[in-house]
């Protein structure tokens, strides 16, 4: 009983640290004129933190200095303090700071329907959560990638791949992650970790629900699209226990394609784009197929940018260098220890160009987008929504979601066309993988319905800001 | 045109709610499940114990030692394979499909100086050869309960090349 507790109290503080270092991060990488809420704060903490001690942890495998938990937890905290005390002198310089005091000044909600939804997520996220923690690692990834380097890398005190074929040149966000938890408990335990999986999804939700009241949705009809999104399908539920990293890069890419479109309608807070820049990098630090996903938010913002031509143009491209400079941040410090350590990158992905295999998936992935069973009404409601914008699309903002969803739909059928998979196999692969890919356009797909619903009309009390 | 988006407001707001019921449909068992594991304490690795698979790979590890290689015989597509890898590590793991011909078996044992060889059900196909090659000295037969068959191998009596 006091061993369970112990643990625990380890856990927790663990995923505590973890919250800080976002915290500090976040306080470094936006200017003190950012304007975000405690909860915005809250939930892209836990991104950074991850990203920033798993950089960390990378760092520490490049130097060949053995994983410690003092050797992981150690330097990052102390250049978190050393931060934290620039921040306080820099906030008592500027007592008008807006990222230390800046609060939602959103108009406040007590409409039941705002606490019904809330009651529905509650108990989705109590289901998931226990579900979590109760069971061992049990899903196929978890097993044979995720969770199996993770362990191996707890067990060799570092990023040692001597005795490891699991896709070894996968990036390693997810497992470095479980492998920090796991120096936190002292041992290998592989369901009490698997808490941070719900954390994620609640930051997640808690964004898509942030970014939709910045979209000037009101509170209710925000939560009751969150909702929407959490309580379709299978797919999402499941990602919240199942120890996969798409749902960690579902929240990055999240994170990325919000607020680069914030910051193209004009609604995100001053000085966004280094943050933005923090989730391109966790996007491609998180999975293999988060580098494509990441290029194709900046070359959608950057197509947007160039069709409406805005007045400042230029002024407006060029901070989309801060995305560019995530993904190399992302991205470069694994590419070198692939080099330096002889890690070859697989082709377990990739062949030549099939064209049959183009068209075999195209009903493959209507099924998946359609069908009740993986994602609900979500993506017909999508669809409705993008229809309804009609014209109205190609003359404002909207018009990013649109081609990232759109883009990102084409590239995995043109993914498909090049998986290395035998005829017969085909089928079967394709079931395998779609829901997870489309898992990481899924929280876009909710703001593309949350900007549609801001066309519905109101009742009396909805124009106040206070129903749907 | 606001009447006509009203009413598809409204359909797909039907539509959710039976999608809602349906959710909690399909996750009752598991939920029903996890309510008994909670009020019996039965939890963790309780749960894996529950597994003869996993007994079996438990007592594997008291029978290999750590940095000792094995070679697993299976069908990567069962599954099963990818749980004793998981589960034996740090031992190195090498899979050869059950209809491996003897040659490339013990090609792969010599290469990995594999001490043992892990068959995951005794009911598969193997090839009558390979069957009869474990026959030879080479291979003595450890006792384990479980699902699936254990051999201690010594791979220096093993000479590839011969056996085509």
């Amino acid at each position: 009983m006091i061993d369970g507790l112990l643990l625990l109290a380890r856990l927790f503080g663990g995923l505590g640290l973890l919250q800080t270092l976002g915290w500090t991060a976040l306080a470094c990488f936006c200017p003190p004129s950012a304007f975000f809420s405690r909860t915005e704060r809250h939930a892209l903490s836990l991104g950074l933190g991850a990203l920033v001690l798993t950089l960390w942890m990378l760092i520490l495998g490049l130097l060949q200095i053995p994983f410690q938990l003092w050797t992981v937890v150690a330097p990052p905290s102390a250049a978190a303090l050393l931060a934290l005390l620039r921040q306080k002198y820099r906030s008592n310089r500027q007592p008008q700071s807006g990222f230390i005091n800046a609060e939602n000044q959103a108009a406040k909600t007590d409409h039941p329907l705002f606490w019904l939804f809330f009651a529905l997520l509650a108990v989705l996220f109590l289901y998931a959560t226990l579900r979590a923690v109760l069971y061992p690692i049990w899903a196929w990834d978890a097993l044979a990638t995720w969770g199996f380097k993770a362990k191996a890398f707890y067990l060799e005190r570092g990023l040692d791949f001597r005795r490891l074929s699991a896709h070894n040149y996968y990036p390693n966000l997810v497992p470095l992650l479980l492998t920090y938890l796991y120096l936190c408990l002292g041992q290998v335990n592989d369901h009490l970790v698997k808490l941070v999986f719900p954390l994620f999804g609640a930051a997640l939700l808690t964004l898509v629900y942030r970014f939709l009241v910045r979209m000037e949705l009101n509170r209710t009809r925000s939560l009751a699209v969150t909702a929407f999104f959490a309580l379709n399908g299978v797919t999402f539920v499941v990602h919240l226990y199942i120890a996969y990293a798409d749902l960690t890069l579902s929240y990055f890419t999240l994170g990325a394609a919000g607020l680069v479109y914030l910051w193209l309608t004009g609604r995100a807070p001053g000085g966004v784009m280094p943050l933005a820049a923090t989730c391109f990098a966790g996007m491609t630090w998180c999975k293999f197929e988060g580098l494509p996903l990441a290029v194709t938010i900046v070359l959608a913002a950057l197509l947007t940018l160039v069709w409406l031509r805005p007045p400042d143009l230029l002024s407006r491209i060029l901070p989309l260098a801060w995305p560019l400079a995530g993904i190399l941040l992302g991205y470069l410090p694994w590419r070198l220890f692939m080099d330096l350590h002889h890690i070859e990158t697989g082709s377990d992905h990739i062949l030549g160009f099939y064209s049959p295999k183009f068209f075999q998936a195209i009903p493959l992935v209507l099924m998946t987008l359609f069908h009740p069973k993986f994602f609900g009404l979500l993506w017909p409601a999508g669809l409705i929504n993008a229809v309804w914008g009609g014209r109205a699309i190609f003359s404002s903002s909207r018009l990013f979601l649109v081609l990232f969803i759109g883009g990102n739909l084409l590239a995995i059928l043109l993914g498909y066309a090049m998986a290395p998979t035998s005829a017969e196999e085909f089928p079967l692969y394709v079931k395998g993988t779609v829901d997870r890919l489309l898992l990481h356009l899924t929280p876009v797909v909710a703001l593309l319905i949350g900007e549609a619903l801001k066309d519905l009309p109101e009742g009396e009390k909805g124009k106040q800001g206070r129903l749907p | 045109m606001r009447t006509w988006k009203s009413l598809v407001y409204r359909l797909f707001v039907c539509l959710w709610i039976i999608q809602i019921l349906w959710l909690a449909w399909h996750f009752a068992p598991e939920a029903a499940d996890l309510g008994k594991r909670l009020i019996n304490g039965t939890w963790g690795q309780t749960i894996r114990q529950e597994d003869p698979y996993f007994r079996w790979l438990d007592g594997l590890k008291g029978i290999i030692p750590p940095r000792a290689s094995y070679v697993f015989l299976d069908h990567y597509e069962a599954g099963k394979e990818i749980e004793a890898r998981y589960h034996l590590y740090p031992r190195r793991h090498t899979l050869l499909r059950p209809s491996t011909p003897p040659s490339f078996l013990y090609f792969a044992l010599r290469r990995h100086q594999a001490s043992y060889l892990l068959i995951r059900d005794p009911e598969l196909p193997l090839p009558p050869d390979t069957r009869s090659a474990l026959t030879s000295p080479a291979f003595v037969p450890v006792e384990l309960p479980g699902p699936g068959l254990v051999f201690r191998v010594n791979y220096r009596l093993l000479h590839g090349d011969f056996y085509d």
